[in-house]
């Protein structure tokens, strides 16, 4: 068939496939590209983390505190479990302690877990005027499994844990990555909150008076 | 093959000229200038997508003097000690021999003068000394010292009755016309200057066919046409006639079975209690909230979804509600749609709602807990505040709670002695939170939570039928206690 084709049909044809099969090729590389750049993103996005300071010196002494948990006792939505942080000379490195106790979940059995795993702390930053503003990777709220009272346990397990024992810290407003959000999960207003301990099982610290709010 | 290309294009290039050249000219409508003491009716033109008013008109009405100089083809107004000096086809006009331009061109067609809308503030009012107010998209203007009074209207429909709200910004008084025959209403708004906030209300349902304001004879009037099944149209006002609902039914409420109508509102404000009156008669409006919806599906078991469940109930105790009481009650959702906390409440406080419910039904990570709760808005919640809010001129919405927060414990107190008596086993202990649908509610508000969809004995007990009516059953009941003893003012 081809020694039929005439030469200049013969060329044009060799030209235009040449020149199809590198379109071809330049089209498969920036299809390439894109999907590398829709896939990729941020954590491995970014070939420079920044170093992870440690949360405490070797040298720091230890620092009983009380973590709340849920488990659900009548009137009770909250219980203290005791633990064990470093006191690190800075206050946002104790309020990231803390809260990395509360990711953990509890040590007992009768208590449970009060944010969704795979919940990652993002940001803690602390005001002069003593309200700790705490940053949660969105899957706090978008894996919570609902219930006003298990709603209101998770709130109050992040912000009891921060006001009992850091009594610097008077308020915590709980942002949801990274962002502001009217509620947790459609119940309970993530506006700034005081210590509330009527829904735990312990009595106020002794060094300090409950908040207002 | 060319030819017919080259027509082709022949073709859509002639259309596209046509398309062009339209819309210079629009029909002439009726336009209105409110001064303090008369209303100015005038046919304006839509010249090249701009406003147009008959110059002399208005001149002529404010009592100016004017020259309209043929041969210099000007036209000059005389104010005191000032002269405004408009050429055809300029924007700039001479006040007092200084150059204002204005956006759009003065126009001459015939011997008629015509000029666009921001003359009137940026020329006439100049020599008229009268100020004017224009609300760009509207066709009404205020001038001087014209008090207006803003109208907001919103409808829904309520099962057998379609409600029509209108809020004033200042007391007015509102007549209605039936022309039940005509399948009219005509509600004349005695005030004379209007604002409205939308010339029609873009609503439309089995009841209610248009509304729309009208005002072109300097008489603010609202023209509803109704359907065909519109059997009375009541008029009830509130808060000091700042407030009115227009209902319209489609049964003829008879005096014999109050409790089967759904609303009569009519009944003559202000509703007093009497020996025959119906259960609640001091409770016009209930607001039941379903929990979640959309994409919020709540707690879940498996396929049972608690935006599913709080909507059932919801539906369920409404139905409850409209066979026992007199009050119109009214749903946060009627169907699969998310709502914000604000909104939920929003629809409670829109009403005038003398109470609002919300429901809930609970998840605990315990799967053998069975707790249920019933919520009242946490007390000392501040929101960040950190002073006492009596000292703040401006209270943040979410501390509208406060008002009613004793009514609200009373309300949970009372629906729990009746809970536990109708439901023995469960148990609904009050509790305390900052939750998003009470803290804006201007009413008494409580939610409520049942059971624990992580509890599978409780997911299925309560998707049955028997049970759900037992629950809304006694949910009435305490609303309807509640509705009968009166509320706090």
């Amino acid at each position: 068939m081809s020694s039929r084709m005439p030469r200049h049909l013969k060329i044009g044809l060799i030209v235009l496939v040449v020149g199809f099969a590198i379109t071809l090729g330049l089209f498969v590389d920036v299809i390439g590209r894109i999907q590398t750049m829709v896939h990729e993103k941020e954590p491995a996005g970014n070939p420079f983390p920044p170093p992870a300071l440690p949360l405490y010196e070797r040298t720091d002494p230890p620092m009983n505190v009380k973590v709340f948990f849920p488990g659900m006792k009548d009137d009770v939505i909250l219980s203290a479990e005791d633990q064990t942080i470093r006191r690190s000379g800075e206050l946002a490195n104790r309020a990231r302690q803390i809260l990395q106790k509360v990711l953990e979940g509890p040590k007992s059995a009768a208590l449970y877990p009060s944010i969704p795993k795979d919940t990652k702390l993002q940001e803690v930053f602390i005001d002069d005027m003593g309200m700790a503003y705490v940053d949660f990777s969105s899957t706090i709220s978008a894996n919570h499994p609902g219930g006003m009272v298990n709603e209101q346990a998770t709130v109050y397990s992040i912000v009891n844990s921060l006001t009992y024992n850091l009594p610097e810290i008077r308020q915590v407003k709980i942002l949801v990555g990274g962002a502001e959000k009217e509620t947790l999960a459609g119940h309970c207003l993530l506006l700034p909150l005081g210590m509330d301990l009527s829904i735990t099982d312990i009595a106020p610290p002794k060094e300090q008076v409950n908040h207002a709010d | 093959m060319k030819r017919i290309v080259t027509g082709f294009v022949l073709v859509i290039l002639a259309v596209a000229v046509l398309l062009d050249i339209q819309p210079l000219s629009a029909a002439d409508n009726d336009f209105l200038i409110y001064f303090e003491n008369s209303t100015l009716t005038l046919k304006s033109q839509t010249l090249d997508r701009t406003v147009y008013l008959p110059l002399q008109e208005i001149v002529r009405h404010l009592g100016l003097a004017s020259t309209d100089a043929t041969g210099a083809s000007t036209f000059t107004i005389q104010g005191q000690n000032s002269r405004l000096v408009l050429t055809p086809g300029s924007g700039f006009i001479s006040y007092n021999d200084q150059p204002i331009l204005l956006q759009n061109p003065v126009r001459r067609d015939g011997g008629q003068w015509l000029v666009p809308l921001d003359f009137l503030s940026q020329g006439l009012s100049r020599v008229a000394g009268v100020e004017f107010r224009y609300k760009p998209g509207t066709r009404r203007v205020f001038a001087g010292k014209v008090m207006t009074t803003e109208l907001a209207m919103n409808a829904q429909s309520l099962g057998a009755l379609t409600r029509l709200t209108l809020r004033a910004g200042s007391p007015i008084d509102v007549e209605l016309q039936k022309e039940t025959a005509q399948h009219r209403a005509v509600l004349v708004l005695k005030s004379r200057a209007i604002d409205p906030a939308r010339e029609r209300l873009d609503y439309k349902d089995a009841l209610v066919q248009s509304v729309t304001f009208d005002d072109s004879d300097g008489m603010p009037r609202l023209l509803i046409s109704m359907a065909d099944d519109v059997r009375d149209v009541r008029l009830t006002s509130s808060d000091g006639n700042r407030v009115y609902f227009v209902d319209f039914v489609r049964e003829i409420a008879s005096e014999a079975t109050p409790p089967t109508t759904p609303a009569p509102l009519a009944a003559a404000p202000p509703p007093r209690p009497n020996a025959n009156a119906p259960t609640g008669a001091g409770v016009r409006v209930i607001v039941i909230d379903a929990g979640h919806g959309g994409i919020e599906n709540g707690a879940a078991n498996s396929g049972t979804l608690e935006k599913d469940l709080t909507l059932l109930l919801a539906r369920r105790l409404r139905t409850t509600l409209q066979s026992r009481l007199s009050a119109t009650i009214v749903l946060t959702r009627d169907s699969d749609i998310d709502l914000t906390s604000e909104a939920r409440a929003g629809v409670a406080n829109n009403n005038q709602a003398s109470l609002l419910v919300s429901l809930h039904t609970g998840y605990s990570p315990d799967k053998t807990a069975s707790g249920s709760s019933i919520y009242v808005m946490k007390p000392d919640f501040t929101g960040g505040l950190s002073e006492p809010a009596g000292g703040r001129m401006f209270l943040p919405w979410y501390m509208a709670f406060r008002t009613n927060a004793a009514a609200s414990q009373a309300l949970a107190e009372n629906l729990q002695k009746n809970l536990n008596q109708a439901l023995p086993g469960w148990k609904f202990p009050i509790r305390f939170g900052p939750m998003g649908v009470l803290a804006s509610a201007t009413m008494p508000a409580i939610a409520l939570e049942v059971g624990n969809l992580n509890n599978d004995a409780n997911a299925k007990m309560l998707a049955e039928p028997e049970f759900q009516a037992k629950l809304t059953a006694t949910i009435a009941e305490a609303i309807e206690q509640f509705a009968g003893g009166g509320r706090k003012q």
